[in-house]
């Protein structure tokens, strides 16, 4: 007991990296999935093949290729970033993809007539965009945005192969260098268990909280 | 860079991603193959009568979907060797994955299972059939015709989570690629190489699912 108490201070200082890493990358990645769903729409006769091909790519490779093609790779043609830069660089480019499929499903869920009926009252596009359809689609997304969120944080981990001071990498450097296996790895994971039910959590309290204005509209 | 260069070292590449390749691919199909029948085995633990074995199946499903499939696997392969029982990477890789992908098919499986009407299973008991036989040929033919399609997203995402066994000392694609760009200094062609083979993995795959599901549809 005494040996996992004491592994308390320097896991909670990777817990805090790890959140930082995967909210902040999770969180310009569901902007940036939003964007280009909202593109998408917009433009489609224009967008759908990039996007196509764009979510086609980033779905068909493991994120770990992403992220050595993004820290090892790119500083070939000049582009240089820190670890913790590649990672959160990378995982947003790679969770924009799933957040954009997320969204088209909740644009999709919406019944076609909504559209129409905007249409024929004058209701410009922009605003049925953002006072009819954003609403509806953002609460059908909910549950899938935050099973992303808890995908990004644990892909989070493979970050550590590239040295950002995560829980992962925390947990192996106390490893390597006590040689003590047990205490640390099984506090690794009841600290990624304890992050993902927090999430999944706090996704259910959400839409607790956006049910009831789902129902009046 | 000219282009006749990098093409020859492109194929100069070929032989050992090859290699790479082959490894994930037959990792990933031993996992999802012991998965598959380990998947069978927590879903019935946790539709069963007792408390105890429906409680364990959630805590199982819950541990190894709520971490990262590094962090399991970090943990089957070094927490035995640090008890004095060494296993080889690849097996501790086999094991990983297959442990952590019956969480998942345990999930994709139960809806399956759920979908069947219980007139059939009452309809197999009047036949004599055993409990045995019932799953066998009347519950698990239907359950892998409704769940195909997830099986196959679950087969694709077990040939890209097996990218992370090459922390684990297996030669899988993304070693071979990570011995590649520290031998030839060029990680960006190696690591987008390694990236296409994924990539043609999980598209050939994703075409085949397809394919398979066609047929199912037409004959049902």
């Amino acid at each position: 007991m005494n040996s996992f108490l004491s592994l308390i201070p320097r896991f909670a200082d990777a817990i805090l990296v790890t959140l930082e890493v995967s909210l902040l990358a999770a969180f310009i990645g569901a902007l940036g999935g939003f964007v280009l769903n909202a593109l998408r729409l917009r433009f489609p006769r224009w967008l759908a093949a990039p996007y196509r091909v764009y979510v086609w790519l980033v779905r068909g490779t493991p994120y770990l290729s992403q992220l050595v093609i993004v820290y090892f790779g790119l500083p070939v043609i000049g582009i240089t970033m820190t670890a913790v830069q590649a990672t959160i660089v990378s995982l947003a480019f790679y969770s924009a993809a799933y957040f954009a499929e997320i969204f088209r499903a909740g644009w999709a869920s919406i019944p076609r007539g909504h559209g129409e009926a905007a249409r024929a009252f004058g209701i410009s596009r922009w605003a049925a965009f953002r006072s009819i359809e954003m609403p509806q689609a953002i609460a059908f997304a909910i549950p899938l945005l935050a099973n992303q969120t808890i995908l990004v944080i644990k892909e989070s981990a493979v970050a550590s192969i590239i040295t950002v001071p995560e829980l992962t990498m925390t947990a192996s450097d106390i490893v390597s260098s006590t040689y003590t296996y047990i205490a640390p790895y099984a506090m690794l994971i009841v600290c990624y268990w304890l992050l993902t039910q927090c999430i999944a959590l706090a996704a259910q309290w959400a839409q607790v909280l956006i049910a009831p204005s789902r129902k009046t509209s | 860079m000219n282009p006749p260069d990098l093409l020859a070292r492109c194929l100069g590449y070929l032989p050992q991603l090859l290699d790479g390749a082959i490894t994930t691919l037959w990792l990933s199909a031993i996992a999802v193959a012991c998965g598959f029948f380990a998947g069978i085995f927590i879903y019935m633990m946790s539709a069963s009568k007792s408390r105890m074995l429906a409680t364990a199946a959630r805590v199982y499903v819950s541990l190894f979907r709520g971490t990262p499939v590094l962090a399991q696997l970090l943990v089957f392969y070094y927490v035995p060797s640090g008890l004095g029982w060494a296993i080889p990477g690849v097996v501790a890789a086999a094991v990983g994955l297959s442990m952590n992908t019956a969480a998942y098919q345990s999930q994709i499986l139960g809806a399956g299972f759920r979908a069947i009407p219980r007139g059939q299973i009452e309809a197999a008991q009047t036949f004599n059939l055993t409990r045995r036989q019932a799953l066998w040929h009347v519950e698990i033919p239907q359950v892998i015709a409704l769940t195909l399609p997830a099986l196959v997203s679950e087969m694709i995402d077990i040939v890209k989570a097996s990218a992370v066994v090459s922390v684990i000392a297996v030669t899988d694609l993304m070693r071979v690629g990570q011995q590649l760009s520290s031998v030839s200094y060029r990680p960006l062609e190696v690591y987008t190489l390694a990236a296409c083979f994924y990539l043609a993995i999980t598209s050939l795959l994703s075409l085949a699912g397809r394919g398979i599901e066609r047929r199912v549809a037409r004959r049902t």
